[in-house]
């Protein structure tokens, strides 16, 4: 494999997306809305009580790590890949002397960089103005980091495979809207997964969704523990199989199935 | 204004016709439409599992302003954005100097540039922005009379006005910076008209009113649609939508003048 290739690769990309900083900020900043408006109505609804065992800080703290983490773990690349497909980009990728994965490694990366830039300075300035509760221990801290990273494989390669159906369909970029939907109501953005009703809750327990972005924020916030973290660390890995096993079967058969449009 | 309602029935043939050539785009944009009605109902009933009311708001209110909002955003999604948009932008009409041959047209702009694009599609989301504001109204204490449908007609349509206003400001903006999106900066805004203002804290309730009229847009329409303005409220969001329009009709003008056209 040829890795200093695909560092060369990362580095150029996170270069020429730095130039177009501007419009990265404006995307970052559409995407911090909607947890934020859930952030206002929820920490208004708790007022001076508690609302399901959160507090008003409480809302804020989880709200504002996961705005972070939501906008580390999304993988706006996969967006781009469907297009390649499409498009006949991918008889490019093909021709380098690179694993194609590193044509999308090296936007998600210069992604991360670029958006962080604009989200960390917002958030941090939300954070001294609207006083968030947040109460982490040690060993919170030291979960977050493996609970933060795998929820960025599961949602990265949740995608991908997704977006590797365009091998065969045109429209499959449909199913990554699925996805934002299912992400935005079961993965803890409409509300902490613990305040999700009946089957509501019981599903989003299950599905791979909330191991995609709000896992990681419960176990910073100091919501699970003990069994549950364990639980919980168990099927995000076993998401995160699955999603590999696609991926892998998917992209060896699609690369076969590929024919490249265009002359 | 017999030759504009021909004009506009002319556009709207054209784009349906453009349209219809995507048949497999209709499921598609269906299927949006149904996923982001339903994310935004469930949000609003799972807030309403955990409390009766927030700060006066029920679940009936609520789902009132979440109807509003979808209906709006369906009427600005079958023209007002599809026409406007096509100026803004990198690769839009003032960037590459096409707005020449639209200025060239023996029509007023403004008009060509509010009404030139339609997407049918978004009838689809009127039904079901519609659907949803008409389940909230059965879910209100007190059914809406006639006098409360009248001030609700009133305030949405000073509400879509000043959505309208607002829009044309941004894309008057354009002229001054052409490849900057203002109208991105406005659709991340324009989100939290999804929830009643009031739900926002103080100082935000203030700026979300009258700075950046998303009050206007969706909490008064629902709040006259359950009884709860007052003449004054329903007066003040009609002048200032009227007072945006005026605003936003003369800021475009300003920028159609400094418009210098564009070549490779």
């Amino acid at each position: 494999m040829n890795h200093r290739g695909g560092w060369a690769l990362i580095r150029r990309t996170w270069a020429s997306w730095m130039q177009y900083r501007g419009f990265f900020f404006l995307l970052a900043f559409g995407w911090m809305i909607p947890p934020l408006v859930y952030l206002f109505v929820w920490s208004t609804a708790a007022g001076g009580a508690t609302v399901g065992g959160f507090s008003r800080g409480e809302f804020v703290a989880y709200y504002l790590v996961l705005i972070l983490v939501n906008q580390l773990t999304y993988a706006q690349t996969n967006w781009i890949v469907g297009d390649v497909i499409r498009g006949g980009g991918m008889s490019q990728w093909l021709l380098y002397p690179l694993a194609p994965a590193y044509h999308v490694l090296s936007s998600e990366l210069a992604g991360k960089v670029v958006y962080m830039i604009f989200v960390v300075p917002v958030t941090a300035v939300l954070a001294i103005t609207l006083k968030p509760e947040l109460h982490a221990s040690l060993a919170d801290v030291l979960a977050f980091v493996p609970a933060l990273i795998f929820a960025w494989m599961l949602r990265f390669l949740w995608g991908y495979w997704l977006a590797l159906l365009a091998f065969w369909s045109t429209r499959a970029d449909a199913l990554l809207a699925v996805q934002d939907a299912l992400v935005f109501l079961l993965a803890g953005q409409v509300a902490p997964v613990a305040l999700l009703p009946g089957v509501l809750g019981s599903a989003a327990e299950m599905l791979p969704f909330r191991y995609m972005v709000g896992f990681p924020v419960e176990v910073l916030t100091g919501q699970v523990s003990g069994t549950e973290l364990a639980t919980g660390f168990a099927l995000q890995v076993g998401w995160l199989a699955v999603a590999l096993g696609l991926t892998w079967i998917l992209w060896r058969r699609g690369v076969r199935h590929y024919a490249a449009v265009g002359g | 204004m017999r030759a504009y309602a021909t004009l506009i029935g002319q556009f709207i043939r054209a784009s349906v016709q453009q349209e219809l050539a995507y048949r497999a785009n209709f499921l598609i944009s269906l299927m949006h439409s149904l996923l982001n009605a339903a994310t935004g109902v469930l949000g609003v009933a799972v807030l309403f599992g955990q409390v009766e009311t927030v700060r006066g708001w029920d679940l009936g209110a609520t789902l009132a302003v979440l109807g509003v909002y979808l209906t709006v955003g369906a009427l600005r999604d079958l023209v007002i954005s599809p026409s406007l948009d096509a100026l803004a932008g990198m690769d839009g009409e003032v960037w590459t100097g096409r707005l020449d041959f639209t200025l060239l047209r023996p029509v007023d702009i403004q008009f060509l540039a509010s009404v030139r694009h339609w997407r049918p599609f978004a009838l689809v989301d009127l039904v079901i922005g519609i659907g949803v504001l008409v389940a909230a109204a059965a879910r209100l204490d007190a059914a809406p009379g006639p006098g409360d449908l009248g001030a609700f007609l009133v305030a949405f349509g000073a509400g879509l006005l000043a959505l309208y206003a607002v829009l044309l400001a941004f894309i008057g903006l354009t002229f001054w910076s052409p490849g900057f999106l203002f109208s991105w900066v406005f659709s991340g805004l324009f989100q939290m008209a999804r929830y009643p203002v009031g739900l926002y804290p103080g100082w935000m309730r203030l700026a979300l009113t009258w700075v950046v009229p998303v009050g206007i847009i969706t909490t008064v329409p629902a709040q006259a649609l359950a009884g709860d303005v007052g003449p004054g409220l329903l007066a003040g969001s009609v002048i200032a939508a009227v007072g945006l329009f005026a605003g936003a009709t003369a800021l475009f003008r300003a920028g159609l003048r400094r418009y210098a056209s564009a070549s490779s």
